[in-house]
């Protein structure tokens, strides 16, 4: 028998003490050998830094150098570090490099989320200390071992490239300057650092630790067995809850009149995954061996829509008939009597299956009850819809629940529906304690929400002068269990089916069908990426036949200001897609003249092809009120503090929305002191969804910074266009040759210790669609096109994407380099869309059978911005969050079938479905 | 953590090892990548792992008219090691082809030619699988089977071998050497793999407590041939093969002397194309001949409903492997 004296060579379950070199200190933990590195830096060393993303080495979140190589620290147990030296992001502080990397990520923008950027430093740092100029392909296959949902990549290539630039350049800004500028992020530092504080980094130490049983089966009966005895018999577990011990309202949902989702499921669960029941235990308790007392009774599930519309399919929801949740419908013109007469018509089916979020970061978080005020720290998109939700399930007034937004690494939609709040709080409720969860990765994937399979059929006919004269959509919508988004989703797609163009005769249906599938809810573009690539991909068949350009074709159909749209609403200004398809034309005949040319070049097997679509995309809620109050004051040492409650999920609210109030009030925007979401401090701004945050609390900020300069100057008896300053607890300005000025430090504090403050709320105009989806659904649209260059590998049905050029009118950039990261992780987005995701229920609950794009699945993009003024956003500027995804599937698509003849309709086109495509073409 | 607990202690030396790794429960580990997975999903349950990697196992050189790649050299150091790089560029670009560069800086030869499947109801918890659990079922048989093994599978198993690195090994006439209780064996790479039969859970004829000491490739299995690793999967990088072609070749006088065709993700260990072989020795090289060497090839491969697909990019792939080395681009 050999021991191994440094390890201890332990008995089962045995902690030894052990000694490791972290960051260059010995630091002694007590650790059973079976312990994983993450877990020993996160929970023994405090070191939360290194991230755990899937738990599995399939992301690399957790990337850490174990002398000096890149490992996942995942998957390294304690036994084996004798005699290492580890380095952890927190290490790269004091190293001249790792320094160096950091400062280029922030220059660059390459951390979005920020909960892959550990990993992805660790990784480059591991890269340079090898190959200290590495070209642009070794950076990319340095890091293909770390996913990142949020960026796209092409900033982190280029921050990793741009090490060591020689002079680099800080954007500040001075008052007044602030929109337009690309300035750092405002929360970039602590994302660069590992310090940024997400879902699962801060619970207490003696926080109760949360396991929850879920129903392995699409639908299944169960019953439970003792449960009393189940937790007296086990020592370390505290607490049993189910839905008995919920005091309030068993049943949650994001559309409050349709909440049909239980916190636990009461007699039968209706998807794999949904669940019955929670285990409170202690920390360190090992619950991976209980066996928890419940029995089940599989049922037969309705795994589809044509089954669940079937006449005799039993129902999912028994006041729902026919499984329908919801329907939509937009009608205007004479289909019926257009289509037989226009010169050209095309039409297809097309389908899409379950997409996954898969934002690295797992839904985590943390609660206590204090004072009877039920705390929750959570990682969430939608801080006060998550307290009225948890109002309702603990039957308290709102005000007895607090909701405090942790980091949020990555949400795309999923971290709108409520996660791990309910847990938390009937957990802290019970046992009076801190309590915390963490999803494992198959526990998030196979209990959150997805985007909504779709079975689209559509028709569009054109005039022989090329113009669009008729369009049929016809829309089935799988949105699983439970109702989420499902509405939202049926609701804005017949609205948004027609794309960016004037199409005077138009008939859209959408029907949101519940099956045992997991529940559909909110995924960048709420439907409109499936409906796009219909309408799409068939604009290309019509422009084809009718023998028009396929550019040229979406130019002369371009809606312009003052035309109808489909809903028969008319825009006044603001409508830049004939700008952004413009701008298209120079790329477009380069790209065309490359590919003949390759295609002249090249062996039979590699075809290359090009591809184009547009989209438009309505920001904020349909038809809906959905207002943003944001608040701003100054405090009596002359500081300016913002309460902005459009939580940041990456995408750059906290910056942009500081960089509108500093303008407005006209401050430097590095004097903006920042407060982010928290329920009980910043005002409701609402969710961060429907690409709204720019626009409609953007909207907020500027009023409030209006109404806050408004206010000083009145103070100072100054007109509205003088300039002032704050030199320290007092506020001067030069008004008219007169010098002026109020000493702060006199003024009465209020509850926020603020001297002056300005509270402001911005609701965007919209009005209710009548029975033909006739109305004013959104203020503002944005509109966008992509451009793709690919080849398609006809021996293997590979595809490779080679070049992106992305136009985007976004009305204003607030933060140049903050769009083009919008834009670019959207594309990334639409890449997994068009070629490689699949979420098969119960089947892909991780994240190497669920494949999203890695740093070499996306190609080069070069961002044009179009700024065509909006009228009503604010500076003129509108949303692009969802608007970037849209695009990039339907012209992959049409790419595809340029360079070989295919028509992909059922995405992903994956190797399978392509080659299977060409064996067809070329067996007809 | 989410497997159940174990006991963990290093092995003094391969004697030690070998002595204890023949328990019931006991497994060896090296770089854990494969195990740790399998570990936290609750798959594998072992009660005592013993670690290997310390042994010293990890030396690549030549020994005789042998390259020796020890067991527990790590993907990385193999991929980049300058004799395997300049003699045997197959395996580098086999290893490169592989998992990520973190994983790679932690996996190890024989983990990878161990490794199992990557059959989603073998590594999923409460899915019917016969390799996890004989007589359990087989959830790919009706269930998606688009990754499903085209060769060597049966009625209780149709998952296939992931390894990159064992389809260059095979077609580079690999053998690897064992250490067991009664002694040192060796055994070519390709009788290491067992076929499923009826005892899907057992991967390989190696007897309990058996080790892999190191991996032998003979010198001439690469000196004057032509070889490369074709691998096709949906994903850029950092994915499992959908399917892999490593064809080697020897070209004499404008004929082919040696051929061997295998391929990886279309069974449930390395698969040799012994038919394909056939047709290429003694002919031009020249795409005529590679297409007729292909289709016999794959002929008689009985696919599921959905991996016929398979088929027709196997025959392609090897057309376009043998042409990639045969023009040298």
């Amino acid at each position: 028998m050999s021991n191994d004296v440094a390890d201890g060579a332990a008995a089962v379950d045995g902690a030894v003490l052990r000694t490791v070199l972290v960051n260059g200190i010995a630091a002694s933990f007590e650790a059973p050998p079976a312990t994983v590195l993450t877990e020993v830096l996160r929970e023994e060393l405090g070191l939360t830094g290194t991230k755990v993303g899937c738990s599995a080495g399939d992301c690399g979140a957790c990337t850490v150098m174990i002398d000096r190589a890149a490992v996942c620290a995942c998957m390294v147990p304690v036994g084996r570090l004798a005699g290492t030296s580890i380095t952890t992001v927190e290490g790269l502080t004091g190293d001249e490099l790792g320094e160096r990397l950091q400062a280029s990520f922030l220059r660059h923008a390459a951390a979005q989320c920020g909960f892959c950027t550990p990993g992805v430093l660790m990784a480059a740092r591991a890269l340079l200390g090898t190959n200290r100029q590495p070209t642009r392909q070794q950076v990319m296959d340095g890091l293909g071992g770390v996913l990142c949902r949020c960026t796209g990549y092409q900033a982190i290539i280029a921050a990793v490239l741009d090490v060591d630039a020689a002079d680099p350049v800080t954007v500040r800004p001075t008052s007044g300057k602030a929109v337009g500028a690309s300035i750092e992020r405002v929360d970039g530092r602590v994302k660069v650092a590992g310090t940024d504080v997400f879902g699962d980094d801060d619970a207490p130490d003696d926080a109760l630790v949360i396991h929850v049983i879920r129903s392995p089966f699409a639908r299944a009966a169960f019953t439970f067995c003792d449960l009393e005895s189940f937790v007296s018999e086990n020592d370390g577990i505290t607490a049993v809850l189910t839905a008995r011990d919920v005091p309030g309202v068993n049943r949650f949902g994001v559309i409050a009149p349709l909440a049909d989702q239980p916190v636990f499921a009461e007699h039968e669960t209706r998807f794999a995954g949904e669940a019955v029941a929670a285990v409170v235990v202690l920390p360190g308790f090992d619950f991976s061996s209980i066996e928890f007392p419940v029995v089940w009774a599989a049922l037969n599930p309705l795994t589809s829509p044509a089954l669940a519309l079937h006449p005799a399919a039993e129902l999912v929801h028994t006041d729902r008939p026919a499984n329908v949740l919801v329907e939509g419908f937009v009608q205007t013109g004479d289909v019926d009597a257009v289509m037989p007469s226009c010169a050209a018509v095309a039409s297809a089916e097309f389908d899409s299956p379950f997409v996954e979020h898969a934002y690295i970061e797992p839904e985590a978080g943390w609660a206590e009850v204090i004072d009877g005020l039920v705390v929750i720290h959570v990682t969430t998109q939608s801080a006060y819809m998550d307290r009225a939700s948890m109002a309702e399930i603990l039957g308290v007034a709102e005000h007895r629940v607090r909701i405090v937004p942790t980091a949020v690494g990555g949400g795309f939609g999923g971290k709108l529906d409520l996660s791990v709040q309910p847990f938390l709080a009937l957990a802290a409720l019970r046992t009076g304690q801190p309590v915390r969860i963490t999803y494992s990765r198959a526990e998030s994937m196979a209990s959150t929400t997805k985007r909504h399979p779709s079975k689209l059929s559509v028709s569009i006919g054109a005039d022989s002068n090329g113009r669009v004269t008729a369009m049929s959509f016809e829309g089935v919508f799988d949105t699983g269990a439970y109702a989420s988004w499902g509405p939202t989703v049926a609701n804005r797609v017949p609205i948004h089916a027609s794309g960016p163009y004037f199409i005077p005769n138009y008939r859209a249906h959408s029907t949101a069908v519940h099956t045992n599938g997991p529940p559909s809810g909110a995924f960048r573009g709420f439907g409109v990426p499936q409906a796009a690539i219909a309408q799409e991909t068939l604009f290309d068949e019509l422009a084809g036949r009718l023998g028009i350009d396929r550019l040229e074709f979406r130019i002369l159909n371009a809606l312009t200001a003052g035309q109808r749209t489909v809903t028969g609403h008319v825009l006044e200004g603001g409508v830049g897609i004939r700008d952004c398809l413009e701008a298209l034309r120079g790329p477009w005949a380069d790209a065309l003249t490359r590919a003949q040319s390759l295609n002249r070049a090249n062996d039979r097997r590699h075809r290359s092809g090009i591809g184009v679509a547009g989209i438009w995309y309505g920001c904020g809620n349909t038809s809906l009120s959905n207002p943003s109050t944001i608040k701003v004051g100054v405090r009596s040492d002359g500081s300016v503090v913002l309460h902005q409650g459009a939580i940041d999920i990456g995408q750059g609210s906290n910056t942009v929305i500081s960089q509108i109030v500093a303008d407005a009030i006209g401050i430097e925007v590095h004097r903006v002191l920042l407060r982010s979401a928290d329920t009980s401090i910043t005002p409701d701004a609402g969710k961060t969804s429907a690409s709204r945050q720019t626009y409609v609390s953007g909207m907020a900020a500027y009023l409030a910074g209006v109404s806050l300069r408004a206010k000083l100057l009145a103070m100072l008896d100054a007109s509205f266009d003088s300039e002032f300053v704050f030199d320290a607890g007092v506020l001067r300005c030069h008004s008219d040759g007169v010098a002026r000025s109020v000493d702060l430090r006199r003024l009465p504090v209020d509850a926020d210790g603020f001297v002056v403050v300005a509270v402001e709320s911005y609701d965007p105009p919209t009005t209710a669609l009548d029975h033909n989806g006739q109305g004013t659904p959104y203020a503002v649209f944005g509109y966008g096109a992509q451009l793709i260059e690919l080849s398609v590998d006809t021996a293997t049905g590979r595809v490779q994407l080679h070049r992106v050029v992305a136009a985007y009118d976004v009305g204003k950039a607030i933060n140049p380099q903050l769009v083009v990261g919008q834009i670019e992780g959207g594309i990334a987005q639409g890449i997994g869309l068009a070629l490689l995701e699949e979420y098969l229920p119960g089947r892909t609950n991780n994240l190497h059978d669920y494949l999203i794009p890695t740093i070499g699945d996306v190609p080069p993009i070069e961002t044009i911005i179009v700024e065509t003024h909006d009228p009503v956003g604010p500076y003129g500027a509108k949303g692009v969050g969802e608007h970037s995804l849209i695009p990039t599937a339907p012209a992959i698509l049409n790419a595809i079938h340029h360079a070989c003849g295919i028509r992909i309709r059922s995405v992903p086109a994956t190797p399978t479905k392509v080659l299977a495509a060409i064996l067809k073409r070329g067996a007809a | 953590m989410s497997g159940v607990a174990f006991a963990y202690s290093r092995a003094a030396d391969v004697a030690d090892a070998v002595a204890r790794g023949g328990a019931p429960g006991a497994a060896f580990v090296a770089g854990g990548t494969d195990l740790l997975q399998l570990w936290k999903a609750g798959r594998a349950t072992p009660t005592e792992l013993i670690d290997v990697y310390g042994l010293g196992l990890d030396g690549i050189g030549v020994d005789g008219d042998e390259l020796s790649i020890g067991a527990t050299a790590r993907l990385s150091d193999v991929a980049r090691h300058p004799f395997v790089v300049d003699q045997h560029p197959l395996i580098a670009e086999a290893v490169l082809a592989s998992a990520s560069g973190q994983i790679r800086n932690m996996a190890t030869v024989g983990g990878n030619l161990l490794q199992r499947t990557r059959c989603p109801y073998f590594r999923t918890a409460g899915m019917a699988c016969n390799k996890h659990r004989p007589g359990s079922g087989c959830g790919a048989l009706d269930g998606e089977d688009r990754h499903a093994a085209l060769f060597g599978a049966g009625s209780s198993c149709v998952a296939t071998h992931p390894s990159d690195l064992a389809v260059a090994l095979v077609a580079l006439d690999a053998t690897v050497e064992v250490s067991g209780a009664r002694g040192v064996r060796r055994v070519g790479l390709s009788e290491l793999y067992r076929l499923p039969g009826e005892r899907p859970d057992v991967d390989t004829t190696l007897a309990a407590g058996e080790l892999i000491t190191r991996v032998l490739v003979p010198r001439a299995a690469s000196i004057g041939r032509l070889a490369t690793y074709v691998k096709v999967r949906d994903r850029a990088s950092f994915e499992f093969a959908l399917l892999s072609v490593a064809a080697v070749i020897r070209i004499d006088a404008g004929t082919i002397v040696h051929a061997r065709l295998v391929c990886g993700g279309v069974a449930p260990a390395p698969w040799r194309l012994p038919a394909g072989e056939a047709l290429l020795i003694g002919q031009k090289p020249e795409r005529g001949v590679f297409t007729v060497a292909a289709a016999a090839a794959v002929e008689g491969a009985p696919p599921l409903p959905g991996n016929s697909f398979k088929v027709e990019l196997l025959r392609r792939a090897l057309v376009r492997t043998l042409t990639t080395i045969a023009t040298g681009s």
